[in-house]
Formats: structure tokens, C-alpha cells, sequence
């Protein structure tokens, strides 16, 4: 009912925005967006659930089950519901959209009751993906989402906004008829289960109800649907080497939706491969788990350097999108309590993160009309309110302290340490946790020469002033960081509480 | 129910976090409003801090147990296995005695402040202070932290503190550049010691560095683990042995002390990092950021006293980054470099007194060159401000009878940093190399620290007062140096303090003087770091030393001989190295006798290329290697996703040619195809 509620609303006001005047469109979705936000909060505040959304002997918050469509021996249901994993990326995805909303204003100018709809319509999607527990519902959602960022970067996006767009439609939704492939015949191989509903399906197969599929016998179908399903998820993610697609669509999308991109829709990759991959065949994921685990050191500290060589501010976030990913993917092969729960935690850290990055470097461009860090030098005398926002983001990035992006790294090297799934887990743990030398290296590199020295940009505009609609959200977002690190447990005592039957039922250590 | 000075523990760390808070929105929002700029919310927020850790000292004194612990969970978690993550406040002899030293320099820096930022006109004051009241909260809350994990938390902390600090000048190329430098190789050494974290939690389940109800200390398990007592057992990693898997843990940790307190090789930060206000090197010198690495080491010495090979290897590092610092101090041309190389020498002392065995000489020398340290480099700021920020040692000469209060405070200092008697540097080096020296006898590895640091005690000596006299004596070389700007009560007073402080501290532990004069119980400091809890006692660090590193106490001819033989070979060599220093520079006109070095000096005043390496891993390795990936990643692995798009495109252009519109050539392909269906099902079927 009430997330059904949540989606709805939310339809509805892109639906009232397509509709609005192109002057009013922007406060009247920021206006709109915050009935989700709101709604959003009154479910985390209300929220009463233990247990992980797919296993037995659990309790679901705002769960809801109907009979849809009834195709033949399948039946399709309607069915959502939230848990420890999924309750927090709700309410990240309400934040992050009314704070992007808001920072759309500056810099969108042109068909905006269509831009605001297409963010509204978007973020109805991406609540839908989050709470929905039938695959086919599911699947709806997550193809509904690239629709709209396919025409938000090719209409409002940069000079190579085609090229970008259509790189990023083709590659994840190749990316997705793979992984459809590999879900679907893993249901077809159950034989009699006949449903697609996610939890009877995870619960089937980790109770070893696998059957053989055509010729092709139970265990060599496990792997196969696992690497189909892992290759769609890690082009979303994106992991190394299906990341290309990531730093041409940050480059050419606007701010806002480039918050969007890195803050939201690249956790439905993890998120998703949480759910599927790791839950659903954990012996699989156990068993390959040296080589997962290198394609997430590999994201690590390959996206690090790739960050490191970047002069572009935007492209340097972008790649350390990738970074901060790996570590995800690595907290998720760890297949641990803190690794799992730590994964998890740090979706939602680098979601405020890099969107709060994303919003600064859009501050910075806004003002400039550069990106460039040869550019432009000494911003911090000029425009002392931002930049202290971006050095404050900066090093959440650089992983300080009592703000987000801390704990989640602790929680994921802690959980990757101990991890009994991975041999030499320790060395592994250490290879990626370099990562935090490059990060500060590449940050502080471009602090320095954009922020510092003496005030000088090479830009054929006048510098202006960053209005307060720019700034505010920044705020927010570093309040809300910050609230996360001092206490980690507004969110990750309800994600671990969803991860702990993972590990306990497949075993991975503490 | 904790007594009450306990119980306002937290408000020592909280006092200056306010002042942060006020100098940052005040500041931002109504800078009218705000007193010279934060420093008086900044100085009444320390000069509280002071009072508070006074009261505790005392109180620790008191108590029953010698301390107090309070345990605060930072994440609790949920499901099985969870690890033992909080906070806590830990109240003993060591770090009641760290918190007034911190919090005291964290006073005197703030009213030095007054003179040296606000009297000159400085802009961004508010910058300043709130950096200065977040700088002294995150020392005071790691000082007393109860455990490892929120020890490295505050200790990045103060690393984030130091990059504001030190880079507060920022529309300049240098001070940001230098911030950059500092974090950065900190960062580098903090990256081993998050190893070590994550190491010790995995292995111990808890990095409490004192038992309480909940959890068992991490070294307390350790030391029974070694000593095969009881049941306990613990998790190692990679196959290693306890023994030798504890010694990874200790040297990854290590990696932080390193980084932090500047020792060789990342020693490189710490002269960049003098481009920042001078106020600020002297709290990062001698209360925060620098101590911190040290302190460290001392507050889980139980850990590091079970570890042998660890020992000898921070006695090692110690021992050599002592000399290494000190014969580049010697060819320094400017004030303030000449004392950033001390620094790192003299933390070289506490090291190697650390790894000796030593943990007392190891506090103390903490405790006087506190106090030395940031005495002389406020002298060097009042030094500054009276040659209108000119730092160079040949530009000055004869500012002794220009400015008294200065002059005797820094000979004061001075005489404490080379080592002479009864100034409390002599003290605690002395006890630092008493302590190498008996435990070498019997562990010749040791010998070769101490032979290390004794011989830096002689380039000390000499780099010290050729500072004191450059500056001071001899006639003024530039006009500025004949008509210096004047300084106020607010520039006098600390010197004056400090001035006092250096000159005496060495009286609260006179340890050579008990033993020769038999007179008992002066060694005041320590009877002070016995007291308190067994576990982290000094005689429990000395009896672990002796059962797990085998330290024993040699002598030469007798006891007292070898008292004497230590105390006089180092104030020996300190005479002479000031000595030489007087014959050379305390003349009217000195001339730069270091040149006659020729190339040594070149070597030596390019700190043996040790920076231009560095750099070149960063900007000759790292940088090319990470150009290389990006074209790799644009041209190979960006070229196959854009290659196989492009050859769909080609195969789509071939392939709609057989859209040719004869409705023929369609019926005939709909025919094949069936039969190919009807064939293909025929053969999995098994129809044929």
C-alpha cells in the first residue's frame, strides 16, 4: 500500500510537471519531490522488519502481494516490500532526486517541464527497482529506468551527448538481455517452482532444487546463469572492464543527472548483484571467489590511476566512481557480516558522496564554465563558501573520519579481512585498501592547482556567484555524510540485521 | 558513579571542538561578532581544556584503579559475530599526562596567535582559529582514546587539521603545495596502520587498549597468547605463527608512527610543512600531529614490548633517523628549517628510547621536548616577527640586546634541545641513551642505535647554538636586524612560560642523581607512569620487555660507573658540538664555514636527495604509469566496446540488403527456415 503510494505519487507529479509551464516546472517538481521524500522518511521512521527480504523466516516492511497476469503455468504478481538492503536506498533515491532537483535549476534552461517530468519519472523508477520482489516487476522497473537518462543525456547533455547516450542505452541494455537470459533459465532449470516471484526463487535454489535445463546439468547452469547475470550487473555497476560507458556519460549529462548516474542508478548494479548473484547462488559466488575478487581490486585501484591521469574535474569523479564500486563488489565477495553489511552501507555512502561531488564540480562549472583543472587556479579566494564544501566533500571521498565514506570502507575491509570464502583474504584486502593513497592523491592533486595559489581562470565568461539553491543542497548532503560517520547506525543496523542470514545460511565467516 | 572530574572527561576534547564550531559559523555568518577573530573562544576553550586535564591528573592519582575508562558504541551491528567498534575514553598516568601537555602548548599557541596572526593583520583569522580548535580537539580526543580504532580516527583527523594548517596561506604556491605534501606522505604511512587496525580487530575481535567488562585488551590477549597461558586463542591470517603475525600487526601500525611522527623514510612533510603560520609548526612539533606517532607507540608499548624483532626495529629507525635529521640540520640557512630537522631528530630520541626498552625516558623526553620544542619555535616566530618575515639566519645576527625576553627564553630552550646540564633536555636524552646503552651491553643489536644516537647528540649540539648565535650574537647583518619590529606581552608571556618550563622540567625526573646520590624517590615521573593500572604500568612494560625480548641491563665496572660513563660521553659530545659551534660563529662576523664541506653541504642541504626521489615517484612513476592505464583504457578497452558496436553496424548494413523486396526471395527464405526448424527439432527430438 504505502510504496505503491510512494510510486504513484511520484508518476503522477511527473506526470503534472510534463504539464506545467516550463517556468513554474522547476519549483513545482522540487515542490513535488518532497512527498516522496517525506514519504520516504515516515516508512524509514515506521520502519519494522528483521531478516532479508529473500530468505525464510522473515518479516518484510510494507510488504504487498497480488496476482497480476497469469501466463500459462506462470503466475506474474505484483509483489514489493522492503528490508535492511533495500530501505535505505529508498530513502537515498527521495534525497538525492529533490537535492538534484534543486540543483537543476542553474544550470537547465530549455524544455524544462519535459526535464523535470523525465527526473521525477525516473526516480519513480528507481523506487520501483528498489522495492519491487518479483522479477518480472522487477525487470519492468529496471528497463523503465534507462528511458528516461537515455533522453536526459541525449537532449540536455553536453556537445557529444548522442554518441554517450547511445553508448550507455546499447551497452547496459545488452548488458540487461544477458542477465535476463541467465535469471530466466535458471527458473526454467527449477522445472516445477513455475514462478518468478524472487524470494520462492532464491529460496528454491538455495535449497538445492536446481534441475537440469535441456542438456545442460544443475551445477554447469548455476555458473552459466551466474555469469550471465554477473556480466549485466557489472556493466551497471560498473566494474572493470565494462566501465567505459560510465566517464562518456558522466562527461556529457548534465549536473543533475549525473548526481543521479553515480548516486543511485549505479547502486542498482551492486544492489542487484547482491540480490541475485550473491543470494541466490552463494556457492557459486564462493567458489569463484579469487577471481571476482580480482576484478574488484582490479576496479579499485585501475580506476584510482585512471582517476589520477584525468584534467578534467568531472571525468576525475566519474572514474573514481569506478574505484569506490570495487570496493562494493569487494564487501560482496567477502561474503561476510561486515563485508555484506558493509557493501551495502557504502551504496549508500558514495550515492551521497558522489552525488555531493557531482553538485560541487557542477557549483564550480556553473560559476567558471570550465571543468578543466589547468583552467583555472586560487577558486578558494573567490568563492570561499563552495570551495569549503568541496574540500569537506573531497576528503568524505578520501575516506575521513566520522563522515560515510569511512565507515563503509572500514566496515567492507573488516568484513573482507576476515572472510573465509577468499583465499588470502588479507592480501587481497590490502591490494584494494591502496586505494586510499591514490584517492588522496588524485584530490589533493586538483585541489590544489584548482582551489589554491593565486585567483586566476581562463574562461571567456565573468566569473559569477554560486546562488543559494546551488549551495543548499551541498549542505545537506555533507550534514547527512557527516550524520552517517558519527553514526553509522541509522542505516547499517538494519543492513546488517539483512545480511546476517546471508552469511549465517552460506557461511563466510564473521 | 564516576567522580565528577571524570565525568567532564569528554568536555576536554568538546571544549575546543565549540571553539571550532563558533570561529567556523560566527566566523562565517557574523564575523563582527566574533572576538579577535576566534582566539578568545579558542583561548577560553583550551585554557578550560588545561583546568579539566589538570583535574583529572589528579584525580587519576586518586582513584582507585588508577584510572578511569568509559565505553561509548560507535556501531553496534547486529547478527552474529559482530566486532566490538566504539569509542571510549581511556584516563591514565600516560595520557592524563599527554593531555595537559597538549592542551597547555594548545593555550600558549593560541595567545602566541594574538601577536603573531592577529597583530600583523592577517585575513582569514576565523580559517584560523576554528583550524586551530579542530586541530587541538582531535589531539586531545586521541590522546585519550581507549582504543586503536578511534585512535586512527582522530589521528586522520589530525591529519586533515595540518592540511588546513599548514596550507593557510593558500593564495600562495607554496603553503598549498605543501599541505598537499604533508597529507599526502601521512597518508601514505596511515595506510599501513589501517591495515593494522583492521589486522588487530580481525585477530583480536577488539582494539581496547585496557580491559573492561565487555572486552579483554588486544595487548593483554597477545601477552597471554605468547605465553601460552590459559585458553585464549586467537585468529591469525596467512598462515603465520602468533608470534610472527603479532610482529606484522606491530610493523604495519608502525607504518602510521612512521608517516606521523616523521621518521625516516617519510620524513620528507615535515620541512615543507614549515610554509604554514609558525604558531602552527609549534603545536604540530610539539603537542600534536608529531607526537601523536610517538605517543602511539607508548600507548600500546604492552603490544610492542611482546615483539622483539618490532623493538629493534624502532630503536633502529629511531637511532638513525636522529642522525640522518641532525646532520642536515647543520647546514640549514633558515630559523625555522634548522628546527624541523631537530624535530625530527629528537623524535628520532624517543623512538630509539621506545625500542630500547625505555618507556619512561621515552615519555619524558615527550614531555620536555614539548615544551623545548614549542619554546623555540615561538622564539623563531618572534624571531620573524621582528624581521618582518624575513627567516633567514644570515639576514639577522646581534637581535640579543634588541629582544631580551626572546633571546633568554630560546638560550633556555637551546640549552634544553643540545643536551646540557640542568636543562631538561640533558635529562630525558640522557635517560633515552642510558637506556640504550645498558640494554646494548647485553643486546650488541642495540649498540649500533645507540651508537647512532649518540653520535647526533655532537651534530645537535653544534647545529643549535650556530642557530643561537647566527641570530642572536655577533652584529646585526641586515638593517632590518638593526631595527626590529617590536613584539607585545602577547608574544612574551608564552616565551616567558615555556622559557621557565624547559629550563625545570628535567627536575621532575632525575634519574642519574637518584642513583648516584642514593637519594630515593626524586624520579618523580617515574613513580607517576608506575602508578595506575597494572597492565599499563612501567614495571609491567619492563618485566614483558625482559621475559619476551630478553632486555637485561648490562654494566661497565659498577652501576654507578655506568651512570656516569652515559651521562658524561653525551654531555661530552653536546659541549662539543656547542663549542664548536661558539669558535665558529660567535664572532662579530661569521662566515658560512659549511661551504668548506664542498659537496657534502650540497648533499646535505638537499636533504640527500631524499625529497627529489619522493617527487619522482609521485610525478616520474606514478603520473606516467596512470597516463599509460587512461590510454590503455581509451584505446584497448574502450576500442573493443566501440569496435563491436561498429562491427554490428557494418553486419547490419550487410544484413538489411536481404530486405531486397521481391516477395519471392522472402517466401524462399521463409521456406528454408522452417525446414531448418523442422529439421533441427527432428534431431533433438529424436525423430530420425
Amino acid at each position: 500500500m504505502w510504496i505503491e503510494a510512494l510510486i504513484a505519487v511520484t508518476l503522477l507529479s511527473a506526470f503534472a510537471v510534463f504539464l506545467s509551464p516550463d517556468g513554474a516546472a522547476g519549483k513545482l517538481a522540487f515542490a513535488l519531490s518532497l512527498l516522496p521524500l517525506a514519504g520516504s522518511l515516515w516508512m524509514y521512521s515506521t520502519y519494522e522488519a528483521s531478516g532479508n527480504a529473500l530468505l525464510a523466516g522473515s518479516e518484510l516492511a510494507f510488504e504487498e502481494t497480488f496476482q497480476w497476469v497469469v501466463a500459462g503455468d506462470y503466475a506474474l504478481q505484483w509483489h514489493v516490500g522492503l528490508d535492511g538492503i533495500s530501505m535505505p536506498l529508498v530513502a537515498l533515491t527521495t534525497v538525492l532526486t529533490s537535492l538534484a532537483l534543486l540543483a537543476s535549476w542553474t544550470p537547465i534552461d530549455e524544455r524544462q517541464s519535459q526535464f523535470y517530468g523525465l527526473m521525477l519519472f525516473l526516480e519513480a523508477s528507481l523506487l520501483g527497482v528498489f522495492s519491487a520482489l518479483d522479477f518480472f516487476v522487477w525487470f519492468v522497473f529496471w528497463e523503465m529506468v534507462l528511458v528516461p537518462m537515455y533522453v536526459l543525456i541525449g537532449v540536455w547533455g553536453g556537445p557529444r551527448r548522442k554518441y554517450a547516450a547511445i553508448k550507455m542505452f546499447v551497452y547496459t541494455n545488452l548488458a540487461s538481455l544477458v542477465m535476463f537470459i541467465g535469471f530466466v533459465a535458471l527458473v526454467f532449470g527449477l522445472g516445477d517452482v513455475n514462478s518468478f516471484d524472487m524470494p520462492t526463487v532464491a529460496q528454491a535454489l538455495r535449497g538445492g532444487e536446481l534441475g537440469s535445463l535441456g542438456p545442460v546439468g544443475p551445477d554447469a547452469l548455476k555458473v552459466a546463469a551466474f555469469v550471465a547475470m554477473f556480466a549485466g550487473f557489472a556493466v551497471k555497476v560498473p566494474v572493470v572492464p565494462f566501465h567505459t560507458w560510465l566517464p562518456d556519460a558522466h562527461v556529457e549529462a548534465p549536473t543533475p543527472v549525473s548526481i543521479m548516474l553515480a548516486g543511485v542508478l549505479l547502486k542498482m548494479g551492486t544492489y542487484a548483484l547482491l540480490r541475485f548473484n550473491f543470494t541466490m547462488l552463494p556457492g557459486v559466488a564462493q567458489d569463484y571467489a579469487t577471481i571476482i575478487a580480482l576484478f574488484a581490486v582490479v576496479s579499485v585501484i585501475y580506476g584510482a590511476m585512471l582517476a589520477l591521469a584525468q584534467s578534467d574535474l568531472k571525468r576525475i569523479v566519474a572514474y573514481s566512481s569506478v574505484s569506490s564500486m570495487g570496493y562494493v563488489i569487494l564487501g560482496l565477495v567477502a561474503y561476510s557480516l561486515y563485508g555484506l553489511g558493509g557493501a551495502t552501507f557504502q551504496m549508500i555512502a558514495h550515492g551521497l558522496i558522489s552525488g555531493l561531488m557531482f553538485m560541487a564540480v557542477g557549483v564550480i562549472y556553473n560559476t567558471t564554465h570550465t571543468r578543466m583543472v589547468s583552467d583555472m587556479s586560487g577558486l578558494a579566494s573567490k568563492m570561499p563558501f563552495t570551495v569549503t564544501v568541496f574540500v569537506a566533500g573531497a576528503f568524505g571521498y578520501m575516506g575521513l573520519p566520522l563522515m560515510a565514506g569511512f565507515a563503509a570502507e572500514l566496515f567492507i575491509f573488516l568484513g573482507a579481512f576476515q572472510s573465509t570464502v577468499l583465499a588470502s583474504a588479507p592480501l587481497f584486502t590490502a591490494a584494494a585498501m591502496f586505494g586510499i593513497v591514490i584517492v588522496a592523491g588524485y584530490l589533493l592533486f586538483a585541489m590544489q592547482r584548482t582551489l589554491f595559489g593565486p585567483f586566476e581562470v581562463e574562461t571567456d565568461y565573468e566569473v559569477g556567484h554560486a546562488a543559494f539553491h546551488d549551495v543548499a543542497p551541498l549542505v545537506v548532503l555533507i550534514l547527512l555524510v557527516v550524520a552517517l560517520g558519527v553514526d553509522p547506525g541509522i542505516f547499517y543496523d538494519m543492513i546488517q540485521n539483512a545480511v546476517d542470514p546471508l552469511v549465517k545460511t552460506a557461511g563466510g565467516g564473521a | 558513579m564516576a567522580a565528577l572530574p571524570f565525568e567532564l572527561a569528554p568536555a576536554i576534547a568538546a571544549l575546543p571542538f565549540v571553539s571550532f564550531l563558533i570561529a567556523l559559523l560566527v566566523g562565517a555568518f557574523a564575523p563582527r561578532l566574533l572576538p579577535k577573530g576566534g582566539a578568545i573562544p579558542g583561548i577560553l576553550a583550551t585554557a578550560g581544556s588545561l583546568l579539566l586535564s589538570i583535574w583529572a591528573f589528579v584525580a587519576v592519582s586518586g582513584s582507585a584503579d588508577g584510572m578511569y575508562h568509559e565505553y561509548i558504541t560507535w556501531v553496534a551491528g547486529a547478527g552474529e559475530a559482530t566486532l566490538d567498534l566504539h569509542f571510549g575514553i581511556l584516563l591514565d598516568p600516560l595520557s592524563t599526562m599527554m593531555l595537559i601537555i597538549v592542551s597547555l602548548v594548545a593555550l600558549l599557541v593560541h595567545v602566541f596567535s594574538l601577536g603573531y596572526m592577529n597583530d600583523e593583520g592577517e585575513t582569514g583569522l576565523p580559517r584560523y582559529y576554528a583550524g586551530l580548535g579542530l586541530f587541538t580537539a582531535s589531539m586531545l580526543s586521541f590522546v585519550f582514546a581507549n582504543n586503536l580504532l578511534m585512535a586512527f580516527m582522530f589521528f586522520e583527523l589530525v591529519g586533515l587539521c595540518s592540511w588546513l594548517l599548514i596550507g593557510f596561506w593558500f593564495r600562495e604556491e607554496g603553503p598549498p603545495s605543501a599541505a598537499k605534501k604533508a597529507f599526502l606522505v601521512t597518508r601514505f604511512g596511515d595506510y599501513f596502520f589501517l591495515v593494522g587496525v583492521v589486522g588487530v580487530l580481525a585477530t583480536f575481535g577488539t582494539s581496547m587498549f585496557v580491559g573492561s567488562e565487555n572486552m579483554e585488551a588486544f595487548p593483554h590477549i597477545a601477552e597471554q597468547v605468547l605465553a601460552g597461558e590459559g585458553a585464549v586463542e586467537v585468529t591469525t591470517f596467512l598462515g603465520f605463527e602468533p608470534q610472527a603475525w603479532f610482529a606484522v600487526l606491530g610493523l604495519l601500525i608502525l607504518g602510521g608512527v612512521v608517516g606521523k611522527s616523521a621518521q625516516f623514510p617519510l620524513h620528507t612533510w615535515l620541512p615543507d610543512a614549515m610554509e604554514g603560520p609558525t604558531p602552527v609548526s609549534a603545536l604540530i612539533h610539539a603537542a600534536t600531529m608529531v607526537a601523536a606517532g610517538v605517543y602511539l607507540v607508548a600507548r600500546i608499548y604492552g603490544f610492542y614490548a611482546l615483539l622483539p624483532q618490532v623493538l629493534a626495529f624502532i630503536a633502529f629507525v629511531g637511532g638513525f633517523t636522529a642522525l640522518f635529521a641532525a646532520t642536515m640540520g647543520v647546514v640549514k640557512k633558515e630559523i625555522k628549517q634548522v628546527l624541523a630537522y631537530s624535530t625530527i631528530s629528537q623524535y628520532g630520541y624517543m623512538m630509539l628510547g621506545l625500542g630500547a626498552g625505555g618507556y619512561v625516558a621515552a615519555s619524558f623526553h615527550l614531555l620536555t621536548h614539548a615544551f623545548f620544542k614549542a619554546l623555540l619555535f615561538l622564539g623563531a616566530g618572534s624571531v620573524i616577527i621582528a624581521m618582518h618575515h624575513n627567516e633567514n639566519m644570515w639576514d639577522m645576527g646581534g637581535l640579543k640586546e634588541k629582544m631580551p625576553v626572546t633571546y633568554y627564553a630560546f638560550l633556555s630552550g637551546s640549552l634544553a634541545l643540545a643536551g646540557i646540564v640542568p636543562f631538561s633536555g640533558f635529562w630525558s636524552k640522557d635517560e633515552v641513551l642510558y637506556e640504550a646503552f645498558v640494554h646494548g651491553l647485553n643486546s650488541p643489536l642495540l649498540l649500533g642505535a645507540y651508537a647512532m644516537g649518540l653520535l647526533a647528540v655532537f651534530f645537535t649540539g653544534f647545529y643549535t647554538f650556530r642557530m643561537v648565535f647566527l641570530t642572536f650574537h655577533g652584529e646585526p647583518r641586515t638593517d632590518t636586524a638593526r631595527d626590529p619590529h617590536g613584539v607585545g606581552w602577547n608574544v612574551k608571556f608564552p616565551l616567558a612560560v615555556l622559557g621557565i618550563l624547559a629550563a625545570v622540567t628535567g627536575l621532575v625526573n632525575m634519574v642519574p642523581v637518584q642513583k648516584l646520590l642514593g637519594v630515593e624517590g626524586i624520579d618523580f615521573l617515574h613513580q607517576w607512569l608506575d602508578a595506575g593500572p597494572e597492565v599499563l604500568s612501567a614495571h609491567h612494560y619492563s618485566t614483558l620487555t625482559h621475559d619476551f625480548a630478553h632486555y637485561t641491563a648490562g654494566t661497565i665496572g659498577s652501576a654507578d660507573l655506568t651512570v656516569l660513563l652515559s651521562a658524561g660521553v653525551s654531555l661530552g659530545l653536546a659541549l662539543a658540538g656547542a663549542g664548536a659551534a661558539w669558535l665558529l660563529y660567535d664572532v662579530p662576523e661569521p662566515v658560512r664555514h659549511t661551504d668548506r664541506l664542498g659537496r657534502i653541504k650540497t648533499v646535505l642541504f638537499n636533504n640527500y636527495y631524499q625529497d627529489e626521489f619522493q617527487v619522482w615517484l609521485a610525478q616520474g612513476v606514478t603520473l606516467p604509469v596512470a597516463k599509460a592505464a587512461d590510454k590503455f583504457d581509451q584505446g584497448v578497452i574502450d576500442g573493443v566496446v566501440n569496435g563491436a558496436s561498429s562491427v554490428s553496424l557494418f553486419g547490419g548494413s550487410r544484413i538489411k540488403r536481404v530486405q531486397t523486396g521481391v516477395v519471392s526471395n522472402y517466401a524462399f527464405l521463409l521456406t528454408t527456415g522452417l525446414i531448418v526448424l523442422l529439421v533441427a527439432f527432428g534431431i533433438m527430438g529424436g525423430w530420425f
